[in-house]
């Protein structure tokens, strides 16, 4: 789960991380009596929020009420404005990066700290190899103590103790929170010590069965901004469905990753478009093959659906029993290819043969049908 | 021989009182994988497939003669259930479990490698060396023994593989998944250089898809330290961008881990290309002169 700013803001705020005071401003709230300077920042989850407008600094000589409302109709990356943090201005004298995250390839995690913030951090890291040192870890040891000190070296920083202190908390929401990113960027190196101008907090949604309350709290706190249009946020499921809208005419549902993306590859080959595709995931039972099966037939440029079944862990007969559902419930005349092959196997055909529905073995087979059958032919 | 497993692999199965441990169990035994033992706390006593279920691994190793463990427990309790056994000495452990939580997962592969246990997965379906053994969820009606190495990170996409060869009478010498990510115990170039070391494996097939750098990392260790054909499939190549699709691993950022970026990579190293899975066995035949 990615947090909003301000979310992100006050769990610092919880573990002593200094931040600008400041608050929330909802779509049609009333303001008044605010103080300038202030710093009017759209709080949205999508990047590159300055580069859009979506920060204004209010220092008094204009109508405020103008300038809050024209952030609220902007749009940053088909993401709504729906909320503004106010905040009170600060003097920076300098800005750093700082984050904590995973490095996916070698299986750490990694404290990334760069001596400019505020900026695009890959580009930065890009164009000045040097100014950006990426310090591994131990999981079980935590950062060290002379990791630390080479940082805070590095980047020149006086207050050596408060800096180390900052470093040391950010690592402890990572920890405690189970996120796979916690990132100031920037945090400002001000005249009354260190302040993280910025939040990026992204938790983890496997883990969230250890933190229920809170998923709960923040899931409730996105709901009064979240726009029901995004079409990049979907609401929370028991199943661990890939569903990925594109703009062709056959619907494709695999049980597999892997196979799914090959499925994908044949079709193109075929000249065939793909109106959207769903992987199961790891959760398979009759009910998610039915759903699956609901939601590409949502569509109405539908011409066919390629359904490929190889079945580890999913059981064919539950996958059958799925499929016998939906023909029945829908009464579809969408013509289904499937391929059916795996774990259970022969009592999943059994089921299938029973109610008259074809079943092929070979997967070029299938997809070819369905691509012909898509196009008219 | 064949690599990580054979017909001397005893195994222990963590999480063996659970639907899925319950079914794979009976599958794997019905195969002729050694099962000896599983673990379950608060089952100890019971049996499943006549196979003895402990409370703890210390005692299951204690009891009987265990070198491979697979791991079938829910992802909130799968960490505990791994370091124990990694704790307690099992130097092969196949993680089959999905959706572990990101902090438990670079724990427990970071434990392996301060105990020197080989991890494979987490959320892999595991692996077959066709008459011999099965440690994973793999079909086993799909599998015939022979002398192709295949290491795939999508599970689904193994079974499509050894099923397309199988019908086409090419026998697999191991057929390795390795999880679609985004993390990693064994990796691609870890199970190639195996299957190079490997006698019995006389062609290599690496299966791999968008997202990552693994395979641009498996290409410069074949470039140049594999000897062995290497036919290549590397799956998404129509995939939309900055989409996952079903893999955490699968998706494609930046430049980074494009479809092109790996085919050009192991093209460079020498390896054929296979345009699918079809493609594969024409390759094969004609390298084997038939």
């Amino acid at each position: 789960m990615k947090l909003y700013e301000f979310q992100g803001k006050e769990i610092f705020k919880k573990y002593g991380i200094p931040v600008q005071s400041g608050f929330l401003i909802h779509k049609n709230d009333e303001v008044k009596n605010l103080t300038p300077p202030l710093v009017l920042k759209s709080q949205v989850l999508a990047g590159g929020r300055g580069k859009a407008g979506g920060i204004k600094i209010w220092d008094g000589n204009t109508d405020v009420s103008k300038t809050i409302n024209d952030l609220f109709t902007l749009s940053i990356q088909g993401e709504k404005v729906k909320a503004i943090l106010a905040l009170e201005k600060v003097d920076i004298l300098r800005e750093i990066y700082l984050s904590i995250t995973f490095n996916k390839g070698k299986s750490t995690p990694v404290l990334i700290v760069g001596t400019a913030g505020g900026i695009d951090i890959e580009k930065s890291a890009k164009l000045n190899k040097e100014k950006i040192y990426f310090i591994e870890f131990d999981p079980f040891l935590g950062i060290l103590e002379y990791q630390i000190r080479f940082v805070a070296k590095k980047l020149d920083i006086d207050n050596y103790l408060e800096f180390k202190n900052i470093i040391r908390t950010v690592y402890k929401i990572f920890k405690e929170y189970d996120a796979t990113l916690v990132e100031i960027n920037p945090l400002a190196i001000t005249p009354h010590g260190l302040v993280a101008i910025d939040s990026k907090v992204n938790l983890d949604d496997q883990a969230s069965f250890r933190h229920q309350a809170l998923f709960q709290k923040l899931e409730e706190e996105k709901k009064l901004i979240k726009d029901k249009e995004d079409s990049n946020t979907s609401e929370p499921t028991d199943d661990t469905i890939t569903f990925v809208p594109l703009s062709g005419n056959i619907g494709v549902i695999s049980d597999g990753a892997g196979t799914g993306l090959l499925t994908l590859d044949l079709i193109s080959d075929f000249n065939g478009r793909v109106a959207s595709f769903c992987e199961l995931g790891g959760i398979t039972n009759s009910e998610v093959m039915l759903k699956a099966l609901k939601l590409v037939n949502g569509y109405s440029s539908l011409k066919s659906i390629l359904v490929v079944l190889i079945g580890g862990f999913n059981r064919m007969d539950d996958m059958a029993e799925g499929i016998i559902k939906f023909k029945k419930e829908l009464k579809n005349d969408i013509p289904i290819f499937i391929r059916m092959c795996g774990t259970k196997e022969e009592i999943g055909k059994q089921l299938m043969r029973f109610e008259h529905i074809p079943v092929y073995n070979n997967l070029y087979e299938a997809a070819e049908k369905a691509v012909k059958e898509a196009r008219g032919n | 021989m064949s690599i990580l497993i054979d017909k001397d692999t005893k195994v222990l199965v963590l999480g063996i009182t659970g639907k899925s441990g319950r079914l794979q169990t009976e599958i794997m035994k019905r195969y002729g994988t050694n099962i000896v033992a599983g673990v379950t706390p608060g089952k100890e006593g019971k049996e499943v497939e006549g196979v003895p279920v402990y409370d703890f691994v210390k005692k299951a190793v204690n009891n009987h003669d265990i070198n491979a463990a697979i791991s079938f427990v829910p992802p909130a309790y799968c960490k505990d259930s791994c370091l124990e056994a990694i704790e307690n000495n099992i130097k092969f452990l196949v993680i089959s479990t999905e959706e572990i939580p990101e902090h438990d997962v670079v724990e427990i592969l970071q434990f392996a490698v301060n105990k020197g246990t080989r991890i494979l997965g987490p959320g892999t379906a595991g692996l077959i060396s066709p008459g011999k053994c099965k440690l994973g969820v793999h079909p086993p009606q799909l599998y015939v023994k022979g002398h192709i190495g295949v290491v795939s990170k999508s599970g689904a996409l193994s079974y499509e593989i050894g099923k397309t060869l199988t019908e086409s009478q090419i026998g697999q010498s191991t057929v390795v998944a390795i999880g679609g990510g985004p993390f990693w115990g064994l990796t691609q170039l870890n199970i190639i250089k195996l299957f190079q070391d490997d006698d019995e494996t006389k062609i290599i097939v690496l299966l791999g898809e968008i997202g990552g750098t693994m395979e641009e990392d498996a290409a410069k260790f074949i470039k140049e330290k594999v000897n062995k054909p290497v036919i290549a499939l590397i799956v998404g190549k129509s995939a939309p961008r900055g989409k996952s699709l079903g893999h955490a691993g699968a998706i494609i950022e930046g430049n980074l881990g494009t479809a092109k970026s790996k085919i050009n990579a192991l093209r460079e190293a020498g390896a054929y290309i296979a345009k699918n899975h079809m493609d594969i066995v024409e390759q094969i035949r004609k390298i084997e002169g038939k």
